[in-house]
């Protein structure tokens, strides 16, 4: 039936309608076709059409085109006619009638003179349309409108195929993953480079123990949502396990109540196991402020008060960090920071005995917990890197070698290949349209060597 | 003791009284400088039925006096001194390590900072550490007396806490050690020493632990005053006066002694450290030295100034055999030799030299198989050097940005074979090799020195008298040191990195008494015959990414002595590797030590 109903319309849409109500004095658009937008979520239509024959500036200058304006109906399927956004736009009619009402019907969008395509956004997924194109030039005047030869229907798909290079170089890192998680599970051996910040965790607490000094820990002023406290934690974890073997006396401040709690529970655990529950003291882990400078002064003052001789500096900072870690260095503190805040790396470096730089400070779960499944997942990132290096090597090499022969269609070929499909949105199959202009440029190319006379080296 | 005139000591009498033998020897000033002159040695007396160590040292003196025709020996027994022209000396003084050497545990609060630091004071003065108790060493207190109380140390080195630091922990060590009630290993009124070398805040509360019980408790100064700095010489002087005063004395025989003697007896191994310190300070060089006995392996290095002994109690050449063999793995040992052996063969001749350790090869293939048991326990012996010879943990670091990615902890070993200038042996296995080729290759094997490094051994095991004499008269003990103890082996060139096999490693340049030009191939051994007392200049221009001591390919030209064995080229690289195939490693060892000529009878004349 919708077959039916579609190929009706096909015929009545063939030849432009005569509109009525308005001045029509310019003549339409050619070729208007519609088809769904590929790769989406079915929300999309594109419009294309050939450029009215008027559309070209006159002797005067002018153009007597102005713009190109779409309408677009429902059509009626088997089910009734249906339904839609666009009732202003015509609903309960099927087809575009040849007392057409320009005014009376909104159109969808319009584009200015020389564009020939426009992409309807405003569409709903499994229903059909049918689009027409008019030219509209100065006051109310119009052509008769083009009417798109075939109904379209917005269709969602379920797999971009713009994206499947994406799509395979994740699966080829989930797989590497999957497999080390389960290499390190089966006993296999997973280096992990020593990290000095986190090797110096015992030393720093041993220092606080012979001096009888406590140990200070700060987990950064971002609350615990921040990715980089929840890092800190992780490290607290370690630190307070540490400080229970050793029984050193550690001291947390927080700048958020959350942060206070959970930073509780991870020392209290950790003190229990160790099997020291009567050494943990939970007013040790206190709040101070959410206010940045009073929390940083609060901190500092505990330092000047007590002289830790360890602090630690785990999580998201900003302006406070070279405040605090200055302050600690006056004390002779050891001090071990971890941030992955770029701006703030170079003062912790300066001023820190040992400082964990953004990756390190993430890898820290997995290399202080040597947890098969964490170190799987550590090495199979860090394949991953490795395979986005080797594209990044690959590609800047093809696109120099490219540059340098223009005429090699191998390399260009290899270089548009990696530019537009593998990290473009091409999917795996070159497009046709750019291959052929490529094979035209290298085409001229050769030519035009061909052409050029050779060089007589033995004339002056 | 005597206070002479340094200037005044031309006869020295010297003993080393071991467990089985007392060696000694007779230095004399001749034509302007000291050379030792004689030596003699009879075994120890120390145990049953003599129970008097003097009847021993008068048995070796009377040897020496015989071999010099000077009366040594007194009508009344005694040693004669001062020295009149024909007869006695100007100074007797011995070493001690009879009865198994002084015995130590020591505790401290941080098993990486002041235990380790009360360790090394300990080792450093020549002890045999049994034990370290620390806070953090993963024991329960209970587990820790236990310890304490199985133990029979002759004293014990508490340490703990800077000034100003920790006090309760380093109490609660302290209350570890007064209940266990450690007994001493000779006398039972003995009253167990115990040194106090922690927070001097700490001294009062300590004091009051071992108020009771029956322990002499010496206090001295902190061994880790704040933890950038080690003051490791009152807890050292410390211990060789308790070993005088308290060990020596319960020892037969070592009251009297100690009255014969002009300086304080020292603990052997105490003794050897203190002449390679001396040595190391007086030529400003950096010194390995090595003692490979039955049962155990002494490592004693000097860099920078900084010295440093370990003991490794389980690789020996006799008793600790087995041990070597089991921590090495057997195709370890086997990959030095280069023919195929049968296992279970060499399983009994391990376990036949294990209970009876006097034994000694009577096959060439025998000394071949124990050289290669040598080479791995000294291999693990030097690695657990310079796992421990480190610099200090807990140490504030000072950084730049530039070390963003380079940031390393602290307590890195400070053995560098590259700046290392002399490697001594000492020890049966590499004193008594039937050629010094054999004793050089075991040296160069075990310890890979890098660049040019002068190889030596001990002679008659010597170091000890010398170690002594050198808190008397360190010029003597030096020239002593270089003219009649040491054997020079000569001087090993030896390339760091990863050569390219079949292709150049270095070129060489020789100049002065021998000449010599040539180039040294990846994995290539070359040995130059120059003799001692024969010296000249190498010149040497490595390839690239191979080190001699200026840095990966840099030229470089050094002194080189030549000695017993003489000038050794080696490209093989480092970290020395061999192949893994077993046929492919026998032919490559087999070069080496043809290259070497170590185990032939007779040396062919090598094409240089």
């Amino acid at each position: 039936m919708t077959r039916v109903l579609c190929s009706l319309l096909i015929l009545l849409g063939v030849a432009p309608c005569i509109a009525v109500g308005q001045v029509v004095d310019l003549a339409p658009p050619t070729d208007v076709a519609a088809s769904d937008v590929p790769d989406d979520t079915g929300g999309q239509i594109a419009v294309k059409w050939g450029l009215s024959p008027q559309d070209r500036p006159a002797a005067d200058g002018s153009n007597p085109v102005l713009s190109y304006v779409i309408y677009r109906k429902l059509v009626q399927t088997g089910r009734g006619l249906e339904s839609g956004a666009e009732t202003d736009a015509g609903a309960g009619e099927i087809i575009f009638t040849s007392d057409f009402d320009y005014e009376a019907n909104r159109p969808v969008g319009s584009v200015p003179y020389s564009v020939t395509e426009f992409l309807d956004e405003n569409v709903e997924g499994g229903v059909t349309y049918v689009y027409a194109v008019a030219a509209a030039g100065p006051g109310d005047s119009f052509s008769p409108l083009a009417v798109a030869a075939i109904p379209v229907t917005a269709k969602m798909q379920y797999i971009n195929q713009g994206k499947l290079w994406f799509l395979i170089i994740m699966m080829v890192i989930s797989i590497v993953i999957v497999y080390f998680v389960f290499y390190a599970k089966r006993g296999g051996k997973i280096k992990v480079r020593p990290i000095a910040g986190l090797e110096a965790v015992t030393e720093a607490v041993g220092r606080s123990t012979e001096m009888g000094k406590p140990v200070l820990f700060v987990p950064g002023i971002l609350d615990i949502n921040d990715i980089q406290t929840v890092a800190g934690i992780t490290v607290l974890s370690n630190v307070a396990r540490t400080a229970a073997q050793y029984d050193a006396e550690l001291k947390v401040p927080t700048a958020r109540s959350l942060v206070m709690t959970t930073a509780r529970e991870t020392v209290q655990a950790a003190y229990l196991g160790e099997g020291r529950p009567d050494a943990y003291n939970e007013d040790n882990i206190y709040y101070l402020t959410d206010e940045q400078f009073g929390y940083t002064a609060g901190v500092q003052g505990a330092m000047v008060r007590e002289k830790p001789a360890a602090c630690f500096y785990m999580g998201a900072f900003y302006a406070e960090s070279l405040i605090l870690a200055e302050t600690a260095n006056s004390i002779g503190a050891i001090q071990i920071a971890g941030t992955a805040m770029p701006s703030q790396l170079p003062f912790f470096v300066a001023a820190c005995d040992y400082t964990l730089i953004g990756e390190e400070f993430f890898a820290a779960s997995a290399y202080l917990s040597n947890d098969p499944e964490q170190l799987g997942s550590l090495k199979g990132q860090d394949v991953g890197k490795i395979i986005a290096a080797f594209l990044l090597i690959l590609g800047c090499l093809l696109a120099t070698l490219s540059t340098v022969l223009p005429a090699v269609a191998p390399l260009r070929m290899a270089d548009l290949y990696i530019m537009n499909n593998v990290l473009g949105e091409d999917g795996l199959i070159p497009d046709e349209e750019r291959v052929t202009m490529l094979n035209n440029e290298i085409n001229e190319l050769w030519e035009a060597q061909k052409a050029e006379p050779a060089i007589d080296e033995g004339a002056n | 003791m005597t206070n002479l005139d340094p200037d005044k000591i031309k006869v020295i009498l010297a003993t080393d009284c071991g467990s089985t033998t007392t060696k000694a020897i007779l230095i004399q000033y001749v034509d302007g400088e000291y050379r030792q002159t004689h030596r003699g040695e009879a075994p120890t007396t120390v145990e049953k039925p003599f129970a008097d160590v003097t009847m021993g040292v008068v048995n070796s003196v009377t040897e020496i006096a015989e071999l010099a025709g000077r009366r040594l020996v007194g009508d009344d027994g005694r040693i004669i001194s001062p020295a009149t022209e024909t007869d006695g000396c100007d100074i007797y003084i011995s070493t001690s390590s009879a009865g198994g050497g002084l015995q130590m545990m020591v505790a401290g609060v941080i098993a990486e900072m002041t235990a380790a630091s009360a360790k090394r004071a300990a080792l450093g003065a020549g002890s045999i550490v049994m034990d370290v108790i620390a806070a953090n060493d993963g024991r329960r207190p209970h587990d820790q007396i236990q310890r304490i109380r199985d133990l029979r140390p002759d004293m014990i080195l508490i340490s703990g806490g800077t000034d100003g630091g920790t006090t309760g922990k380093v109490v609660q060590i302290s209350e570890l050690v007064a209940p266990a009630k450690p007994q001493p290993r000779f006398g039972s009124d003995y009253s167990m020493p115990i040194i106090y070398a922690g927070n001097k805040d700490a001294r009062e509360p300590v004091s009051e632990v071992f108020s009771e019980g029956g322990f002499d408790l010496q206090i001295v100064d902190n061994l880790r005053p704040v933890l950038e700095r080690e003051n490791l010489g009152p807890a050292r002087d410390k211990i060789h006066d308790i070993f005088l005063e308290h060990v020596m004395a319960q020892a037969p025989g070592y009251d009297k002694l100690m009255g014969w003697t002009g300086a304080p007896i020292m603990p052997t191994p105490g003794a050897v450290g203190d002449i390679l310190q001396t040595v190391a300070r007086l030529q400003e060089i950096n010194v390995v030295g090595v003692d490979i006995g039955g049962a155990t392996t002494d490592v004693f290095s000097v860099f920078d100034e900084t010295f440093n002994r370990t003991v490794s109690a389980n690789l020996g050449m006799s008793y600790s055999i087995s041990n070597v063999c089991a921590e090495a793995t057997m195709p370890n040992v086997l990959r030095w030799v280069p023919f195929d052996m049968n296992e279970r063969e060499l399983r009994n001749h391990v376990k036949n030299k294990m209970i009876r350790p006097t034994t000694i090869p009577q096959t060439r293939e025998a000394l071949m198989f124990e050289q290669a048991v040598a080479r791995e326990a000294l291999r693990l012996a030097y690695k657990q050097h310079k796992e421990f010879a480190t610099t200090l943990k807990g140490v504030q670091q000072q950084r730049t940005v530039g070390d963003t990615f380079s940031q390393q902890t602290s307590g890195q070993t400070i053995v560098d074979n590259m700046k290392l200038d002399l490697l001594v042996a000492s020890g049966g296995v590499l004193s008594h090799a039937p050629r010094m080729h054999q004793t050089a290759m075991m040296l160069i094997d075990a310890f890979e020195p890098e660049g040019v490094t002068m190889l030596a051994k001990d002679s008659i095991f010597m170091m000890p008298h010398l170690g002594v004499l050198s808190s008397v008269h360190a010029k003597a003990a030096e020239q002593v040191f270089d003219r009649d103890c040491l054997v020079y082996l000569g001087t090993s060139v030896c390339a760091a990195g990863t050569p390219k096999p079949g292709k150049t490693c270095f070129k060489y340049e020789l100049t002065g008494d021998r000449t010599a030009s040539g180039e040294i191939i990846g994995g290539q051994m070359l040995l130059i015959p120059m003799a001692e007392g024969e010296s000249g200049t190498i010149s040497l221009a490595p390839a690239r990414g191979i080190d001699l001591g200026e840095g990966p390919g840099k030229k470089v030209q050094k002194t080189v002595r030549g000695g017993t064995v003489g000038l050794i080229l080696d490209g093989r690289g480092r970290t020395l590797t061999l192949p893994e195939d077993r046929s492919s490693c026998q032919s490559t060892v087999q070069g080496w030590l043809d290259a070497l000529d170590v185990y032939a009878e007779t040396t062919e004349s090598m094409a240089v």
